[in-house]
C-alpha cells in the first residue's frame, strides 16, 4: 500500500503499569477507507492501545503516525486528523447539543460559518436537530450516544476511532451505530474500531487484529484469520437417493477435503464453502442424489480467538 | 492561548448556569458580611460607660479627671459619668450600667505631694472584661506618669490586685507634660482604619474567594468523572492549554466575584475599601493567591468530593487563622505571626495600610507582593499536579 493512503501507522507500542504489561509490542496500520477492528475481551489492552494512538496516554515505547505526522501527548498537530469517540459518554450534560458541538468544534479550529454548517450537518445526521437547544441531560440514552459519535465526526476527521461504542446500547441504537460506521467507511474514512463483540468485528471490519494480554495474536481479514488457524467451513447436505455415490463424487470436487456419509446426508469439510458450493451440488446431483437442503457453517472469529488464546471472547 | 479561552469560556458558562459560583462567590459573602457587620461589631467600635468617683478633688486627681479621661471620651469609645461615692459606683458597675469605675480616694493628692503611697481603685465587672482591661490600662498609664500611685483593680465581685508604685517624682512637672497613654493612642489609630462594614465585607470576600476560585481546577476532576477529559485531551490542544484554561476560569470567577462584592458592599453596606487602585491591586493579589492555593488543594484529591472537602477545610482554617472572623489585634504574638502565612491576613493588612489616615497605594504594595508570591508558589505546584491529571500515565 502506498504511503499516500496510509492513515494510521503504529509500531511497537509498549505500556506497563508496574510489572503488568498492559500493551506489549502492539503494531498495526490502517489505510484510507479501511475499517480495522481490535477484537479482544475486556482487559486485553484495546483501550490502552487506543489511548496511546490518540495521544491521551504517554507510552513507554513505540511510534504512532497519523497522515505521516507523529502523535503523542505533547505532539498535538496530528490530533486534528482524528475523531475520537470514547467508550463512555463524553458530553456535557448541562450544555445543549449545539453548545457541546460548538465547543468541541472550536477546539478543532472550526469558526464562523464553517462551524455553524458542520454543527447543523451533525445535528441532522444524528437526528438531533429538533432537540438542539435542549440540555443533553434531558436526552435519552440513544440520543446521547448519537451525539457522542457526532462530536467525533464534527471536524471531518481522516481517522475515526471508536472505542467499544455499542457497549450498553439498546439493539436499535446499536444497529444505527453500525450502519453509520459502515457508511463512513464507504465514504472513504479510515476507522479504528475496538470491540469484544465478534459479530461487530465480522460485520464492519476489513481487517481484524485479535488482541489479548496486550499483544496482537493475529491479524488479517476474517478469511485470513480463519485459514491461519486451520479452521475450515463445514457443509451439510441433506440428500436422498444414492447418497453413498454422492459422497464419493463430492470427495472428487476440487477444494473438498473430506466428504462423509451421515444420517440423512453428507458432511463435507472445505476451505471455502462459498467457492465450491455450485460444483459440489452439481456433482451430488450427477451422482444420483436429490438435494433436499444445504447448511453451511463457516468458522467465526470466536473460534479463531478460542484457538489462539485458549479462551472465549467473553471469558 | 485561543483554546485556553475557549475552555475557560465553556467552564464559565457552566458555572453561571448552575448558579453555584454566583451563590458562593457573591450572594453568600455579601449576606454574611451584612449580617456580621450588624451583629458582631469589632473592637474598633467598642464603646462603654465609665464612672469616676473623685473624693480627692485635688490637683493630682484633676490630672485624671480633666485630662486623661476626657481624652478617652474624645476618642469616642467611652462616655464618662461622675459619681458621688464608691458604693454607688460599685452598684452601677455590678448592675451593668457601667463598664468600670475609677475611684480616687480622699487625700490622694496630698499623699502624693508628701511622698506617701496613694491608691487608685478600678471597679470592674467580670462580665465586662474588655472595659475593665482598658480602664486598667488607662489607670496604669496614669500611675506610671505620676509615679507614686498604687493601683488597685477591684472586680465588682472579686478581690484586688495591686501594682506597686515607684518613687515619688516631681508631680507638677509631670502633670505639665502628661499625655494620654500609648494604649489610648493605639485605639485612636485603629478607629481610623476599617469600619465594621469594611472589615466584614473584606473578610467575607477573601474567605469566599477560596471557594469561588476552586471551581477552575476542580472542574478537571468533573471532566474526568463525566468522561469528557479524554475527549479534551484528544483534541489538538496541549495539556498545559487545558490546565491554563481551567485556571483562567477560576481566576475570572474570583475576580468578578471580588469586584461585585467590593462595589456592592460599598453601595449597599457603606463599606469604605480605600484607594481604588490600591484595592484593585490587593484584589488582584487575593484572586491570584486564592487561585493558586485552591489549585494546589484540588489537585491533591482524587475525586471532586474529596477536593471540595479539603478545599473547604483549608479555606476555613486559613480564614480563621488569617483573622477574617475577628481582629488579631489582641491575639497572642505567635498567632499574629502565624497568621502571616495566610493570604487572608496579608489581604486585610494591605487594606488596613490603605485605609489608615496616611495610607497610599505604595503602603499596600508589600501585601500585594506577598499575595502574588503565595499565588505563584502554590499555583506552580497546583498547575504541575493538574497537568498530571490531564496526561494519562
Amino acid at each position: 500500500m502506498g504511503g499516500t493512503t496510509r492513515v494510521l501507522d503504529c509500531r511497537g507500542l509498549h505500556k506497563s503499569y508496574g510489572d503488568r504489561k498492559a500493551v506489549d509490542g502492539v503494531g498495526f496500520h490502517i489505510d484510507l477507507g479501511e475499517t480495522y477492528g481490535l477484537l479482544g475481551p475486556n482487559g486485553a489492552g484495546k483501550t490502552t492501545t487506543i489511548s496511546m494512538v490518540c495521544g491521551l496516554l504517554t507510552r513507554d515505547a513505540g511510534e504512532v503516525t497519523v497522515i505521516g505526522e507523529p502523535i503523542d501527548v505533547g505532539q498535538i498537530h496530528a490530533k486534528r486528523w482524528i475523531g475520537y469517540v470514547p467508550q463512555d459518554l463524553a458530553i456535557y450534560p448541562d450544555l445543549t447539543a449545539e453548545e457541546n458541538l460548538a465547543f468541541f468544534g472550536r477546539l478543532y479550529g472550526l469558526t464562523g460559518k464553517k462551524l455553524k454548517a458542520r454543527t447543523n450537518a451533525v445535528l441532522e445526521v444524528t437526528g438531533l436537530a429538533d432537540r438542539r437547544d435542549d440540555k443533553t441531560e434531558e436526552y435519552s440514552g440513544g440520543m446521547k450516544r448519537r451525539l457522542n459519535i457526532g462530536i467525533g465526526l464534527l471536524h471531518e476527521p481522516r481517522l475515526l476511532i471508536l472505542d467499544e461504542p455499542t457497549v450498553g446500547v439498546d439493539p436499535q441504537s446499536r444497529n444505527a451505530i453500525l450502519d453509520s460506521v459502515e457508511q463512513l467507511s464507504g465514504e472513504g474514512m479510515a476507522v479504528l474500531y475496538t470491540t469484544h463483540y465478534m459479530e461487530e468485528a465480522e460485520r464492519l471490519c476489513d481487517r481484524v487484529g485479535i488482541i489479548d494480554q496486550g499483544q496482537i495474536k493475529a491479524e488479517g481479514t476474517r478469511r485470513e484469520l480463519v485459514e491461519l488457524v486451520g479452521q475450515r467451513d463445514r457443509v451439510r447436505v441433506v440428500a436422498e437417493g444414492d447418497v453413498d455415490a454422492a459422497a464419493a463424487a463430492a470427495r472428487l470436487v476440487d477444494g473438498v477435503e473430506e466428504a462423509n456419509r451421515s444420517d440423512g446426508g453428507i458432511d463435507i469439510l472445505t476451505n471455502d464453502a462459498r467457492v465450491i458450493l455450485p460444483s459440489l451440488l452439481r456433482s451430488i446431483a450427477d451422482a444420483g442424489a436429490s438435494v433436499k437442503g444445504v447448511d453451511v457453517v463457516e468458522p467465526d472469529l470466536e473460534a479463531v480467538f478460542l484457538h489462539l488464546t485458549g479462551k472465549a471472547l467473553r471469558d | 492561548m485561543r483554546a485556553a479561552f475557549i475552555i475557560a469560556g465553556k467552564d464559565l458558562r457552566q458555572r453561571i448556569r448552575d448558579r453555584s459560583a454566583i451563590i458562593m462567590g457573591i450572594i453568600a459573602p455579601f449576606a454574611l458580611a451584612a449580617i456580621f457587620s450588624l451583629l458582631l461589631p469589632t473592637s474598633q467600635s467598642f464603646h462603654t460607660e465609665y464612672g469616676v468617683v473623685d473624693l480627692d478633688r485635688g490637683p493630682v486627681s484633676a490630672l485624671l479627671t480633666s485630662q486623661v479621661l476626657p481624652g478617652v471620651v474624645e476618642a469616642g469609645f467611652a462616655d464618662l459619668t461622675e459619681i458621688d461615692d464608691r458604693a454607688s459606683a460599685a452598684a452601677m458597675v455590678e448592675g451593668g450600667e457601667m463598664g468600670a469605675a475609677f475611684v480616687i480616694p480622699e487625700g490622694f493628692s496630698d499623699a502624693i505631694a508628701s511622698g506617701r503611697d496613694a491608691t487608685l481603685t478600678i471597679i470592674g465587672n467580670v462580665d465586662a472584661a474588655l472595659a475593665t482591661q482598658i480602664a486598667e490600662a488607662i489607670a496604669t498609664g496614669y500611675a506610671e506618669e505620676v509615679n507614686a500611685v498604687s493601683l488597685s483593680v477591684a472586680a465588682a465581685l472579686g478581690g484586688f490586685t495591686t501594682v506597686q508604685p515607684g518613687a515619688i517624682a516631681d508631680l507638677s512637672s509631670r502633670a505639665a507634660v502628661f499625655e494620654p497613654s500609648i494604649l489610648v493612642e493605639e485605639a485612636e489609630a485603629d478607629s481610623k482604619q476599617m469600619s465594621d462594614k469594611t472589615f466584614y465585607s473584606a473578610s467575607m470576600a477573601i474567605m469566599f474567594l477560596f471557594f469561588t476560585a476552586q471551581f477552575g481546577i476542580l472542574s478537571l476532576l468533573s471532566e474526568r468523572r463525566q468522561g469528557t477529559l479524554p475527549r479534551l485531551v484528544a483534541a489538538p490542544v496541549g495539556p498545559w492549554t487545558i490546565v491554563i484554561g481551567k485556571a483562567l476560569a477560576g481566576f475570572v470567577l474570583g475576580a468578578v466575584a471580588m469586584t461585585v462584592l467590593i462595589v456592592a458592599s460599598t453601595l449597599l453596606l457603606g463599606a469604605d475599601w480605600g484607594n481604588p487602585l490600591g484595592v484593585a491591586l490587593l484584589a488582584l493579589g487575593g484572586v491570584v493567591s486564592a487561585t493558586g492555593v485552591s489549585a494546589m488543594a484540588a489537585t491533591m484529591a482524587k475525586t471532586e468530593e474529596q477536593a471540595s472537602g479539603w478545599n473547604a477545610i483549608l479555606a476555613m482554617s486559613l480564614a480563621v487563622l488569617g483573622g477574617t472572623f475577628f481582629s488579631l489585634d489582641r491575639a497572642p504574638e505567635f498567632v499574629s505571626s502565624l497568621s502571616l502565612i495566610t493570604p487572608h491576613a496579608w489581604f486585610l493588612r494591605g487594606l488596613d495600610e490603605l485605609g489608615s489616615a496616611s495610607g497610599t497605594v505604595a503602603d499596600a504594595l508589600p501585601a500585594v507582593g506577598v499575595l502574588l508570591v503565595i499565588g505563584a508558589a502554590t499555583g506552580a505546584v497546583g498547575l504541575m499536579r493538574a497537568r498530571r491529571l490531564v496526561v494519562g500515565r
